[in-house]
């Protein structure tokens, strides 16, 4: 209990009037790859930008490694270590690929190593490094993705966040996805995944949970839930 | 609006009304510091319709109220409307009900024209400097008008119609009345709730099948209107229009300043607002006379720094003016 | 119609045109490092280089210190004044995201300062005479002032200077990044508060060495800021949003403008046309005659 990376606990979001968590519990044991799964506009995304203090909760509390993350300013939960890929990556479209790269090595702790972080960065994603000066706006889709992957590395955080990554790729690109996800996880990154792609999503998750209108509905390992009927009837088109 | 300020308004307004008719009320200082609070306010409620409730911020009024100004200076010594009639009596055209609403036509034509092409093509921040733009035009236009506007010098009234300044202080506090009336009408209808979907969200209120631009141009052209009025009422004041006095930035800058200090969007934000600013403003002149510019400044830094949504959602005013925002 | 004067005459036309644009192009460099971190038009900028060229007289007429020396004190001296009247007056409102309120107190700022710079140094006129702000100098052929020479050189050392700051260095990323997708610079743990600062402090000092320039160049008084701040507008809007160069380059093709009209039609209608150009280009081309089409998500 005591060693869970993250730990989200009644969380209660609201836009203005409009509510849109009710009391959501998770948790993320560090080195395991977590999916949070859900039709659209169940609460996944608001929960991660609650989660990386893009949005105040009303309620509820998060901690990261015991420290609580609630009413902190955004770069302040980013330099506890959170590094969060947006849904739509939140790529600096005009700035370059190498540029990208620096920005997120900027904090702190990281800047002094950006060098050597880049290299990192680099063999894992041999495709960047010859991309380095073109605008990060005109690269193609799945470039993009990995390149928002790979900024987010930059700051060698103890988690990373991916909100839909899968979006918007073809299918064969969303394969390469998932496996470069999978070699993430295998040098010791732990993953919070949201995914709409929920057979992916449980294939390669260590542990997942199921988010309807803004309320938990299920959780368990990723194995268990492929296999749940509920779970395939209502998001996977299995008939019967 | 509650009832119990719906009366405490009623009192106010029958209490100022009577103030003239008080000895002695005409000279004093206060008189002509009314006078001017009464028209300052209009101008603030213009701004509010189509800033507070509409959402556009406009920084052209002072190019409407510059213009109501110049409409009444010219129909008035190019004798047009009455022809002959005038020759013998100037002052038919003094208070003239007539002029005062061509004033406001004119201005509020300009708005339509201008405000067609400026809110179908800019938005927000673009807008507001699209109507600064248009005001600074206007201004020039007027210095070089030749004869017609007076260039720079401008034009001057007869100057035999002033007697008092009783009809200027009823004039403007009846229309600042009426404008406050006419806004918490027209708020109330099916166009006032138009408005205030297109200020909150334009794709959600074009989806619903409002013609957005159509609500934009009106809310415009009504601001207009009623900026062209305060200034046909300022050449009554004045009588001398010329580009610097009347095209003045003050006159959009002011009411600005004033409608949010008192609150934007709401009914008695630019009313009181004038009030509190204006009296700051004077008295500031009495007291500091050499620094007095300087509190203007200072003021509205002050109040944004500590007041941001302006005096009437301050406590005791908040709990009565429960409703309408 | 229009004779064409001879062709030394429209060359020394333009030359002083651009040269005196400069100045707008500079002042227009440090709305758009505002305007990109905070979405504020900070109309007081005007007013900021005319209490600036008020300080340089002061430094001049008071102390002896040559106005282009004074760029030594003055540029420091905005850095840190700009990041006060950060911290000071647009910090919490930055905070709430009001724009409107930062607008007001951006107005605020600049009645406050026009009526100081009245009261303290009086309304009338004022200007800087030293040795050589009557000096003539032969560019190609054509006379022009020295003054506006120099003037024209510190406007494009401080645009250059600035561009370094955000193409080489990582707070100036930072900066970049911030004005794209300031959500997304916070997820990096870049501060916008900080951000802000920064662009504060560059900006007015800038208009710090635009006061220099302004100063040894030609007569000013204190309500000459605003219609500085609206040119500044009109050379943002012309060189794009977001484009530092093009921000100096929409300033000297104000300048240009301003002279041809001046000459060809008379000097009364040069701010009428140059507003006039600013609709049309706000209307039909708002991401500037500069800049590629801006991508925004």
């Amino acid at each position: 209990m005591a060693n869970r990376l993250l730990e989200v606990s009644d969380l209660e979001v609201a836009y203005g009037d409009v509510g849109a968590l009710w009391g959501v519990s998770l948790h993320v044991d560090p080195g395991t790859i977590v999916a949070l799964v859900g039709a659209n506009g169940a609460g996944k995304t608001t929960l991660l930008r609650t989660v990386s203090g893009l949005l105040k909760p009303k309620g509820g509390d998060i901690r990261l490694s015991g420290q609580s993350l609630v009413g902190k300013a955004p770069q302040e939960i980013a330099r506890m270590g959170i590094a969060h890929v947006p849904e739509g990556r939140g790529l600096f479209r005009q700035m370059t690929v190498l540029e990208n790269l620096e920005l997120g090595a900027f904090q702190p702790k990281a800047r002094p190593r950006t060098k050597e972080l880049l290299d990192k960065a680099y063999t894992l994603f041999p495709r960047l490094k010859e991309r380095a000066h073109q605008k990060a706006g005109s690269l193609s889709g799945g470039e993009q993705q990995m390149l928002a992957i790979a900024r987010a590395t930059m700051s060698e955080p103890s988690l990373l966040i991916l909100d839909e990554p899968s979006l918007g790729l073809s299918p064969l690109v969303v394969q390469q996805m998932f496996a470069l996800i999978q070699t993430l996880h295998s040098q010791g990154v732990t993953i919070l995944l949201v995914e709409q792609n929920i057979h992916q999503a449980l294939k390669v998750a260590d542990y997942a949970f199921v988010l309807q209108t803004g309320s938990l509905a299920m959780q368990g390992t990723g194995a268990d839930l492929i296999a749940d009927p509920e779970i395939q009837k209502a998001y996977m088109g299995v008939l019967e | 609006m509650s009832r119990t300020l719906q009366w405490i308004a009623i009192v106010v307004v029958a209490a100022l009304a009577a103030l003239p008719f008080l000895p002695g009320a005409v000279d004093a200082y206060y008189f002509s510091f009314l006078f001017f609070v009464f028209l300052y306010a209009i101008m603030a409620q213009s701004w509010n319709l189509v800033a507070g409730y509409g959402g556009q911020i406009s920084l052209g009024s002072h190019a409407f109220f510059g213009l109501g100004a110049y409409t009444t200076a010219i129909l008035w010594t190019g004798n047009y409307l009455w022809g002959s009639l005038y020759d013998s009596h100037p002052d038919i055209y003094y208070f003239d009900p007539v002029t005062m609403a061509l004033g406001g036509l004119v201005a509020g034509i300009a708005a339509v024209i201008i405000g067609l092409p400026l809110l179908s093509k800019l938005r927000g921040d673009y807008f507001a400097l699209g109507t600064l733009g248009f005001g600074e035009i206007v201004k020039v236009l007027f210095v070089n008008g030749g004869d017609f506007t007076g260039s720079a010098f401008g034009i001057v009234a007869p100057a035999s119609s002033f007697d008092t300044l009783r009809p200027h202080y009823w004039v403007a506090l009846a229309l600042m009345v009426a404008t406050a009336l006419a806004i918490r009408a027209l708020m109330r209808s099916r166009y006032g709730l138009a408005l205030i979907a297109v200020r909150d969200d334009e794709m959600a209120a074009s989806a619903n099948g409002i013609d957005v631009l159509k609500v934009k141009v009106a809310a415009f052209a009504g601001s207009a209107f009623i900026a062209g009025v305060a200034g046909s009422l300022y050449t009554y004041y004045i009588f001398h229009v010329g580009p610097d006095s009347v095209f003045d930035l003050d006159w959009m800058l002011l009411p600005l300043m004033m409608t949010v200090v008192g609150g934007t969007g709401t009914l008695l934000g630019p009313i009181l607002g004038a009030l509190v600013m204006y009296a700051v403003f004077d008295l500031a002149r009495i007291v500091v006379p050499d620094y007095h510019p300087v509190i203007s400044g200072l003021t509205i830094i002050l109040a944004m720094l500590f007041l941001p949504k302006g005096l009437t959602r301050l406590g005791a005013l908040r709990r009565l003016n429960a409703g309408r925002s | 119609m229009i004779k064409l004067p001879p062709p030394d005459i429209l060359f020394q036309l333009s030359l002083n045109g651009a040269l005196g644009g400069a100045m707008y192009g500079v002042a227009a460099v440090g709305l758009s490092l505002i305007f990109g971190t905070m979405r504020l038009i900070f109309l007081a900028q005007g007013a900021m280089i005319i209490l600036a060229a008020y300080f340089v007289r002061a430094l001049f007429y008071g102390l002896g210190i040559d106005p282009f020396l004074s760029l030594l004190i003055v540029v420091p001296v905005g850095l840190v004044v700009g990041w006060l009247i950060y911290q000071g007056l647009f910090r919490k409102a930055a905070a709430e995201e009001d724009r409107n309120v930062s607008l007001l107190i951006a107005v605020g700022l600049m009645f406050l300062v026009q009526n100081l710079m009245t009261v303290i140094w009086g309304g009338n006129t004022a200007g800087v005479v030293t040795s050589y702000t009557a000096t003539g100098i032969e560019i190609l052929g054509v006379r022009t002032s020295f003054t506006r020479c120099m003037g024209f050189l510190i406007a494009l050392a401080g645009t250059g200077l600035v561009m370094l700051f955000l193409r080489r260095t990582l707070v100036g990323k930072a900066v970049r990044a911030a004005s794209e997708d300031i959500d997304a610079a916070t997820l990096m743990g870049i501060s916008p508060h900080r951000v802000n600062a920064i662009a504060f402090a560059i900006g007015i000092s800038l208009a710090g060495a635009a006061g220099v320039a302004v100063a040894t160049t030609f007569p000013f008084n204190p309500f000459a800021g605003f219609i500085f701040s609206l040119k500044a507008l009109v050379a943002l809007a012309l060189g794009g949003i977001g484009n530092v160069a093009g921000a100096l380059a929409g300033g000297i093709l104000l300048g240009l403008i301003e002279a041809y009209v001046q000459f060809f039609i008379s000097g009364g209608w040069t701010n009428a046309i140059a507003y006039g150009v600013f609709l049309l280009v706000l209307m039909f081309k708002p991401e500037g005659l500069f800049s590629r089409p801006y991508k925004k998500a």
